[in-house]
């Protein structure tokens, strides 16, 4: 057995935090390694030092059993490592060859001096990338611009990119988050390639579903520590979670079926501009009963944010009509939305949700101040704020040293849980909630998702928009699926299919294609 | 101080915590300090090359400030504006405005006060002073209501309109003083000199002033609402079963205030005409310090305990959250505008009506007062009490400069370094804590003093 990399007794301490804790972590020539852990866990600054973009305090790296240090990523790369970022490191205006060259322009003849005048050799590279993406089966056309190429066609760019520099061991950071399933598997297919063709990939992810897919090894991390690695076939998804977490986690969301109600939430015919005034929500017509769940599944991008701000007041309509409980909100102030009994998760807690430099007390009543028996006229009642906030903290599971604590230095999770619990903790008719669980981890989601099928069967009509399909799969009632501003169509959640529905959100009906 | 000091918690561990957020506050601003002087003083050293000189200039600055005849009085005076000032500056900053043109809403107040003391004339003093306080703070409010306006309504940037109102300030009061408002009777070019019932009672005259029984009266209301908000604190934080019926609380807020508005109201005239301490004539210590510290503990309880505040400081903090949480960004604009200046042009009444010795406006008006206040919110973290504090340091360096330089020949001037300094350590606390070796805060704890230019 030859091992591609190993790395032993890695520890990496940042000020107050042990954020590796003698991590012994290998790679075999030709496998496809997963690496699970929550937010946190320590995965990320793995794979920096193995990336060199951080030098380990202790432990040593090698690789093909030679020990080396890891200085920089460009010595990385010398070294045959390559990394595709979560978050794509390309120039949109420029061509996939122009953007495989940079940083390494090849040139066509001359000196050292000369190199730097010489023209660029754009052929040659042209040339490469052919051969590479016929080679690994990467569907690529190098004259393209990459602004015009889909999600996934990117990702297959920085692929080849890391590919043209040599690499040997591909280190991809949560590669399907931006992808469909239909994307996604195609890219599982391509690592199959890769590694037949002898690459090594270290694959990260908190993705449990896609780990059985593809990974040949999966090792788990958790605070800092490696829990344990296992092979697929001796795993079940519970144990991982129960890895992953420390403790016993319940995925599968225990749901009666919904008894739908009267219509809470018509929405008719709206249109929303995004900030470039481009229409990104173009005619959608929904409604949402009391007492059900409607998912909104689909791609990001695809008008979900616009919708939700659309709705509850923070952006323009401009046309349709939104109808909550026979009061027309179309265009209404937030307040009015506020006031017409609605609860709003929004997407991005750190923008919208919480005010991050104010202590939890106050976060707890940012929409609800005004009222009695928090206000008495203008003065706020501290006591019944108090009151409240501590009790919401114990009933929301909140970890934090106390109501008084800037809510900014808490966890993502329970960030997001003073928000469900600020805005699950008032009698409210509707529930808009915007991908309530992005970035969390399985715990904290575990706990979200229960309290949201909770506020259904007391009645509450959820509209639930998200990008993670399982996570609309398994709370949804009803799934809508939103491509380019459109609801494609609307279907039973009991009899919809991953692939019926991944379909959809590339656009593709019964019908034939939307584009 | 961070925005966690918003009311004193009742809890035993949570009053732990908060006396250590206190300390953790101070911390830094107290070594900044420190660490000033102490350059200050080398700097001294290099360029007078003698140890005396530099005792002679710190002995002299701190004689100056509090130890010289009236020189703590002198402080106090030029404390004054610079609490109200600064205020008006951290209010801006909580609401994430960057009100720069204190000094322009200044000048309006001043000529607010100037104009109506004398227009007024006749009035008693319970009614024109208060009316021309109002009338300068008012103008204060709609100077900088201008710039909150042309922010709401078009976008434009409050740090380029205050800044630019604040050179229309000046020129506008150029041209009322030596024209519409110039008294012709008096030598220099000045207004005329404001009604002796609209101004600021100075220390000394309070017996004579109390005598007038609509003056007492005055005194005994202010004292009996005073009693009466203490009494409904004391109530509020007291667990006495006693209190816990409304009726008996309302009979105790209302018992208490009379009682005191009556004992105000017979005694102390009588009073302070047997024993008063304050009897130099020369010193021109008034009661608008009184209104300033007052004012102080109102802008506390306004932004921390009321919706108003909440609003403020949400839409400060993070205007997305404020708007997704059904806030009026615009209202809070004015609001918060309108406060900021109010305060601004209250610092320009009491110039006018208490400090000017001819208890006028005269055409020389320059007083560098709001520019120095943004540096002193800037030290004090916008916080009320923290201001109050700052204020007088500022004050008292700006009045013990005098006798700093006549002492020891260091040029007054070398008080601005040295105050510059205290800001550059608190604007980069970076620097304060590797001096010190202090642990850093958390990143994410460190709470931002104003959004700045992000508004």
């Amino acid at each position: 057995m030859t091992l591609a990399l190993q790395a032993t007794g890695i520890t990496k301490r940042f000020p107050g935090v042990l954020a590796n804790d003698h991590v012994d972590f290998d790679l075999e020539k030709g496998e496809i390694h997963a690496l699970l852990g929550e937010n946190g866990a320590g995965k990320s600054t793995l794979m920096n030092i193995l990336y060199g973009l951080y030098q380990p305090d202790e432990g040593e790296i090698r690789i093909n059993g030679q020990p080396i240090q890891i200085a920089s990523p460009h010595d990385a790369i010398g070294k045959g490592v390559g990394m595709v970022h979560q978050h794509f490191m390309l120039v949109p205006p420029l061509t996939v060859t122009e953007n495989i060259m940079l940083g390494q322009e090849s040139v066509t003849s001359g000196t050292a001096f000369l190199n730097r005048l010489a023209l660029l050799d754009r052929r040659t590279v042209a040339n490469r990338i052919q051969t590479l993406s016929q080679a690994y089966n990467l569907a690529i056309e190098p004259e393209a611009v990459i602004q015009d190429l889909t999600v996934g066609a990117q990702q297959r760019v920085e692929i080849i990119k890391a590919l043209y520099r040599n690499a040997d061991i591909l280190i991809l950071d949560e590669p399907t988050a931006v992808l469909t399933p239909q994307e996604a598997d195609e890219l599982f297919e391509i690592m199959r390639n890769l590694v037949k063709q002898g690459k090594s990939i270290i694959f990260i992810t908190h993705k449990l579903r896609e780990v059985f897919a593809v990974a040949d090894r999966i090792s788990v991390m958790r605070a800092g520590h490696m829990v344990g690695t296992v092979r697929p076939a001796d795993a079940t998804r519970e144990l991982l979670a129960e890895m992953m977490v420390g403790r016993k986690v319940i995925l599968q969301i225990d749901k009666s079926d919904a008894h739908p109600g009267n219509v809470v939430l018509m929405v008719d015919g709206l249109r929303v501009e995004d900030d470039r005034r481009h229409m990104v929500v173009d005619g959608v017509s929904l409604e949402v009963r009391a007492g059900e769940i409607l998912g909104i599944a689909g791609v990001q991008g695809n008008g979900q944010t616009e919708l939700a701000e659309g709705l509850t007041g923070l952006r323009r309509c401009m046309g349709g009509k939104v109808n909550i409980l026979g009061v027309d909100t179309t265009n209404a102030s937030p307040r009015q939305v506020i006031e017409a009994g609605t609860s709003h998760v929004p997407e991005d807690r750190h923008k919208h949700g919480l005010v991050l430099s104010f202590p939890v007390r106050e976060n707890t009543v940012l929409c609800t101040y005004y009222r009695s028996p928090f206000a008495r006229g203008i003065e706020l009642n501290y006591p019944a704020i108090e009151e409240y906030s501590q009790d919401l903290v114990e009933t929301f599971d909140v970890r934090t040293p106390g109501i008084m604590t800037s809510v900014g230095t808490l966890s993502g999770g329970n960030q997001q849980k003073v928000i469900i619990g600020r805005e699950l903790s008032r009698p409210i008719k509707l529930l808009i909630a915007s991908q309530p669980t992005r970035g969390l981890d399985v715990g904290s989601i575990e706990f979200i998702h229960h309290r949201i099928v909770e506020a259904r069967d007391k009645g509450t009509a959820v509209l639930l928009i998200s990008a993670e399909l399982d996570e609309i799969m398994s709370l949804s009632d009803r799934i809508a699926v939103m491509y380019k501003g459109h609801i494609l169509e609307t279907v039973e959640a009991k009899t919809a299919t991953r692939e019926q529905l991944g379909l959809m959100m590339a656009g593709i009906t019964p019908e034939g294609t939307h584009v | 101080m961070s925005e966690n000091t918003g009311s004193i918690p009742r809890n035993p561990s949570l009053m732990m915590a908060f006396i250590r957020q206190i300390w953790n506050s101070l911390k830094l601003p107290l070594l900044a300090i420190l660490t000033a002087f102490v350059l200050g003083a080398i700097l001294i050293l290099i360029t007078s090359g003698s140890l005396t000189t530099l005792i002679q200039a710190y002995e002299g600055m701190i004689r100056g400030a509090i130890f010289k005849q009236r020189g703590f009085s002198e402080s106090l005076i030029a404390t004054i504006p610079y609490i109200l000032l600064s205020l008006a500056v951290a209010v801006g900053f909580k609401s994430g405005l960057f009100n720069i043109g204190a000094e322009g809403q200044f000048y309006i107040g001043a000529i607010g006060a100037a104009y109506a003391g004398v227009a007024f004339n006749g009035l008693p003093a319970i009614v024109l002073l208060p009316l021309s306080l109002l009338v300068g703070a008012i103008g204060g409010a709609i100077w900088a209501g201008i710039a909150g306006l042309l922010k709401a309504k078009t976008g434009a940037h409050e740090v380029i309109t205050t800044m630019m109102m604040n050179y229309i300030s000046f020129r506008l009061a150029e041209f009322l003083v030596s024209g519409p408002l110039r008294d012709p009777a008096a030598g220099l070019i000045q207004t005329r000199s404001v009604s002796l019932q609209a101004e600021l009672w100075t220390l000394f005259s309070i017996p004579e002033r109390l005598q007038d029984p609509l003056n007492a009266l005055a005194v005994a209301i202010l004292m009996a609402v005073l009693v009466s908000l203490l009494a409904r604190w004391f109530v509020r934080s007291s667990k006495d079963a006693r209190f816990t019926r409304l009726s008996t609380r309302r009979l105790v807020y209302l018992g208490s205030g009379l009682v005191a508005g009556v004992i105000f109201f017979f005694l102390l005239p009588a009073f302070t005409k047997i024993w008063w301490p304050f009897n130099d004539l020369a010193d021109r210590m008034h009661i608008g310090l009184f209104l300033a510290l007052g004012m102080a503990v109102l802008v506390w309880w306004f932004m921390q305990h009321t919706t108003i505040g909440f609003e403020l400081r949400t839409v400060g903090a993070n205007p997305n959250a404020a708007k997704y949480a059904g806030i009026n960004i615009t209202r809070n604009i004015l609001v918060a505008m309108g406060i900021s200046g109010g305060l601004a042009g209250l610092a320009g009444t009491i110039e006018v009506l208490g400090v000017s010795s001819c208890r006028c406006l005269p055409l020389f008006f320059s007083s560098g007062y709001g520019w120095d206040s943004i540096g002193i919110a800037l030290l004090a973290r916008n916080d009320p009490f923290g201001i109050i504090a700052s204020s007088f340091l500022w004050g008292a360096m700006r009045n013990g400069s005098d006798l700093m330089e006549l002492s020891s020949g260091v040029s007054k001037y070398i008080i601005s370094l040295i105050q510059a300094l205290v800001l550059l350590f608190v604007a980069a606390p970076v620097v304060v804590r590797w001096i010190y070796r202090l642990k850093g805060d958390k990143p994410t704890s460190a709470t931002p003093l104003t959004r700045g230019w992000g508004g």
